[in-house]
């Protein structure tokens, strides 16, 4: 099942599969064949992340990739770092208690919509609360995928699914208004076609101290043909616009609510983090 | 210990009173008194599990002249701080006992209240104007429990310096003036209490006898926080659930001067999942919970086992199911912690007898984590988390409990499988930060190299594997020591967690009325000592397993392994389990 997918560099390889090749970005790519339907947008935020981890000079042996259950789960397998594919919902959990245990290693959560926002939204909140200097990504297609095409908390009202033949009756959930409004101190967001505004957004998530959350909306090009489409979101994608002050939640939320999608950073504010607090603690408690 | 007395000392004192009186309080002092004057001592304190009302609230102290394993059962004295509570304490005292009361209470609602209309023919009663020495010395009624430890100390001839010092000990850091008025409260009731005539028989004769160094009277949740601290945990993460929030309350004071961390999470499943996390990184972490949390906790714990993630889950027992009874002891959670998954995941459960077990068990349950890769599931209950006992924790036990050690992959080796097949079941363990050996691990079965894997060869090898790990640590674990007569016995009894002291003191009492009797009682639940206990079983004519839940959990676990049919002493108690009937359970056998 191990794929070869060193590009083979030689006359007739394109210059940007040189570029990449040389930038030692493909370190981070293991030789594990990804499970995802080839045009899942989910390449393309690996591929963002790849270039970003490059970027900020992450070292493989103290990075620790935590994930859940679904499609985007299985992201830590196609990487060369250390990573967690845990149970479903709980990777905000172990990803804190890496960080909290070990605060020298770069700690990246990954999950879907229906992992972070369902099953696992109990624990959004709290790890906004703590803080913690860790990034989570959430790979949002709207859709649980790996199920094969169920309702997820970000599907829209009305669009027909398996669990919903005759349409979800239920509102969908907005993963940007819940992290402003949770206090989050890093709220962004990216389009999965569209991997140098991801790359700059994860580069600034990962600089970010404390808790970086950074919604990704996905394609599922399996189980969704009505919603989150390639066609309709080259329409509405655009760049958080230049004049957008990221220190105000106002202006956040606005942009949260107006129906388009952005990428770039919607919301940042430096405040104490869970290092922060603990240092503090120790102070306190004196001792070593 | 010898020369106290030509007799064993061994004495049970109980203070009654209504939440509010210091009955609890005034127990410590009693506790730290004893041991000033080098005896043992074993406290349990019962009181109402809502904060608000006038429930009862009884310290109950047995103090003692040679170790003990129980907090006994009948009572020797009954200190009345409210008496139409004490009243009803009546029932569990000895026939000959002494009640000390206040000779001028205040008024009650019903005439037939006052405890001193209740006191039998036998029973001894020494009536101290509690309340008006009180006012005498701190200017009002609520040093009462002060002034009847006073009333002890005349009365049992305990020296008063062995009180003053207590006094001084459990006021440390309050103003020196109340620190002085309760030393007062103490000699006013002395001074009243040596002019009465001596009518009993307890006589600690005045004496002191040297206080064993570093000793620390100390409960079973205390001495697990200080086995975690010395474990050098990094990080203990947690949710308030009685009777577990004492760890992971002391540890959020203690742990940060030891270098770790606390947490408190939004739920069970988010502790478990950092002290998992913690775990993969390499580091020491532990949560602690009791069943409703455990409940919450099993899909973590099997994918720990899946994963091979060290973590030590401690789970204090409470009575069940569901919320069941908060502040009540039972011993009914061992089926979930052996059995509690889906699919067949092994992992090691250990219980200790006493607080000082509490210590070196969890030091153990941290070494054998990592040894073998596994949660661990650490079993104490209501009663040994919360009972006091004198103790001295010097080296951890190896003979008793084993020694282990964690095997690390070499940094920067090439190829490296994170589950590679060994016979033994273990795999060299790499973790996040180690040059050169990443992985990811996965809750999915995986092949050597950690990859999503579902091929059913490959399923039963690495099935094998987490059993075989298991195997290998049963055969480390040291079989349990026999305990009582050798050879050939009439009777054998089974007993695990706080059940052992109960079990421990009838064998020794089946022992002195010569039926051969003899006891098994391990400390490692499962995986369980398969050829010891077969041993154990053909040197018994009955066998009788004891212990408090009412399904007979680790009986079934035996009849299971060895194919015996035992008998259960299967009970609920909401309390320790009663000495006396375990030895109604042996003549009835």
């Amino acid at each position: 099942m191990t794929a070869e997918t060193e590009p083979l560099l030689n006359a007739d390889t394109p210059q940007h599969l040189k570029d990449m090749r040389r930038s030692g970005a493909l370190d981070y790519r293991s030789g594990e064949l990804p499970t995802w339907c080839p045009g899942c947008g989910y390449f393309g935020i690996t591929h963002a992340m790849n270039n970003a981890l490059q970027a900020v000079g992450v070292d493989r042996d103290k990075l620790a990739i935590i994930s859940g259950i679904g499609c985007s789960g299985r992201y830590p397998f196609f990487t060369t770092c250390y990573g967690f594919h845990g149970v479903h919902g709980r990777a905000l959990t172990i990803a804190s208690g890496v960080k909290m245990a070990k605060p020298e290693l770069t700690v990246l959560a990954v999950g879907g919509d229906g992992d972070g926002l369902a099953i696992g939204g109990g624990h959004l909140p709290h790890a906004i609360r703590r803080n913690t200097n860790i990034t989570y990504v959430l790979f949002d297609n709207g859709i649980y995928g790996l199920t094969k095409g169920q309702t997820s908390p970000t599907t829209p009202t009305g669009q027909v699914t398996g669990t919903h033949p005759y349409g979800n009756p239920d509102k969908p959930l907005n993963p940007f208004l819940l992290a402003l409004s949770y206090g989050g101190s890093f709220v962004a967001t990216g389009y999965a076609a569209d991997a140098p505004g991801m790359e700059k957004v994860f580069i600034e998530a990962f600089a970010h101290p404390g808790f970086s959350f950074v919604n990704i909306i996905s394609p599922c090009i399996t189980f969704d043909h009505v919603n989150l489409q390639y066609a309709i979101l080259r329409e509405k994608f655009r760049p958080v616009p230049a004049d957008h002050d990221s220190g105000s939640l106002q202006a956040a939320m606005a942009l949260a609510m107006d129906g388009n999608f952005y990428s770039g950073v919607l919301f940042q504010e430096h405040r104490a983090t869970w290092d922060d607090a603990v240092a503090a603690m120790k102070a306190k408690a004196g001792g070593n | 210990m010898n020369g106290i007395s030509n007799e064993d000392m061994d004495v049970t004192i109980e203070i009654c009173g209504s939440a509010g009186d210091g009955s609890i309080a005034s127990g410590q002092i009693l506790n730290l008194a004893i041991t000033e004057i080098g005896y043992h001592v074993m406290n349990f304190d019962s009181y109402p599990a809502e904060i608000r009302g006038f429930g009862k609230s009884v310290a109950h102290s047995r103090l003692s002249n040679y170790p003990i394993h129980t907090t006994g059962q009948l009572v020797d004295c009954l200190i009345a701080l409210d008496d139409p509570h004490s009243t009803t304490s009546l029932a569990t005292l000895k026939e000959n006992s002494v009640i000390i009361y206040d000779s001028k209470p205040m008024d009650y609602h019903e005439e037939n209240q006052a405890i001193a209309g209740y006191i039998e023919p036998g029973m001894i009663g020494y009536g101290i104007p509690l309340r008006e020495l009180s006012v005498q010395a701190v200017g009002s009624g609520k040093s009462r429990n002060i002034v009847s430890l006073g009333a002890i100390a005349a009365i049992f001839r305990i020296p008063p310096k062995a009180f003053h010092s207590a006094v001084k000990k459990r006021f440390g850091g309050k103003k020196q003036q109340i620190i002085d008025s309760n030393i007062m409260a103490f000699d006013l009731g002395y001074g009243y209490a040596a002019k009465l005539e001596k009518a009993d028989a307890i006589d600690f004769g005045n004496k002191m006898f040297p206080v064993r160094e570093g000793i620390k009277i100390i409960s079973g949740n205390e001495a697990v926080v200080e086995g975690c601290l010395d474990a050098g945990i990094k990080l203990y993460a947690g949710y308030p659930i009685t009777p577990a929030t004492k760890i992971l309350e002391l540890l959020a004071k203690k742990l940060p001067k030891r270098g770790g961390v606390v947490a408190q999470t939004e739920d069970e499943i988010s502790a478990i999942g950092h002290a998992i996390g913690g775990g993969f990184a390499g580091r020491r972490c532990a949560t602690a919970t009791s069943g409703p949390g455990l409940c919450l906790m099993v899909e973590m714990l099997n994918l720990a086992v899946m994963a091979e993630v060290p973590v030590v889950v401690i789970d204090s027992q409470r009575g069940g199911p569901s919320t069941g009874l908060p502040t009540k002891t039972e011993q009914a959670d061992l089926n979930l912690a052996v059995l509690g998954a889906s699919g067949d995941s092994p992992r090691p459960v250990v219980a200790p007898a006493n607080v000082e077990e509490c210590y070196h068990l969890i030091i153990k349950a941290f070494e054998i984590a990592e040894a073998f890769q596994t949660p661990v599931v650490f079993l104490l209950d209501f009663f040994l988390s919360n009972r006091m006992e004198d103790v001295l924790f010097g080296e951890v036990d190896q003979a008793a409990f084993g020694c282990y050690e964690e095997v690390l992959a070499e940094e920067g080796e090439s190829g490296y499988e994170r589950f590679a097949l060994r016979g033994d079941g273990i795999s060299p363990r790499a973790y996040p930060g180690m040059k050169g050996l990443q992985h990811t691990i996965t809750g999915l079965e995986h092949t050597e190299k950690g990859l999503p894997n579902y091929n059913a060869e490959n399923h039963r090898l690495m099935g094998a594997k987490r059993y075989n790990k298991m195997r290998k640590l049963a055969g480390q674990w040291p079989e349990p020591k026999p305990f009582g007569m050798e050879g050939e016995l009439e009777v054998g009894i089974i007993a695990w967690g706080s059940t052992i002291g109960s079990a421990m003191e009838a064998v020794e009492n089946l022992n002195k009325r010569g039926v051969k009797a003899g006891g098994y009682f391990p400390r490692l639940m499962w995986p369980l000592h398969e050829e010891a206990l077969r041993l154990f079983a053909s040197r018994c004519r009955k066998l009788l397993v004891v212990e408090m839940n009412t399904t007979g959990q680790y009986a079934n676990f035996v009849d299971q392994t060895i194919g015996t049919r035992t008998v259960r002493a299967a009970r609920v108690y909401a309390g320790p389990y009663p000495v006396d009937d375990i030895l109604a359970a042996v003549d009835g056998l």
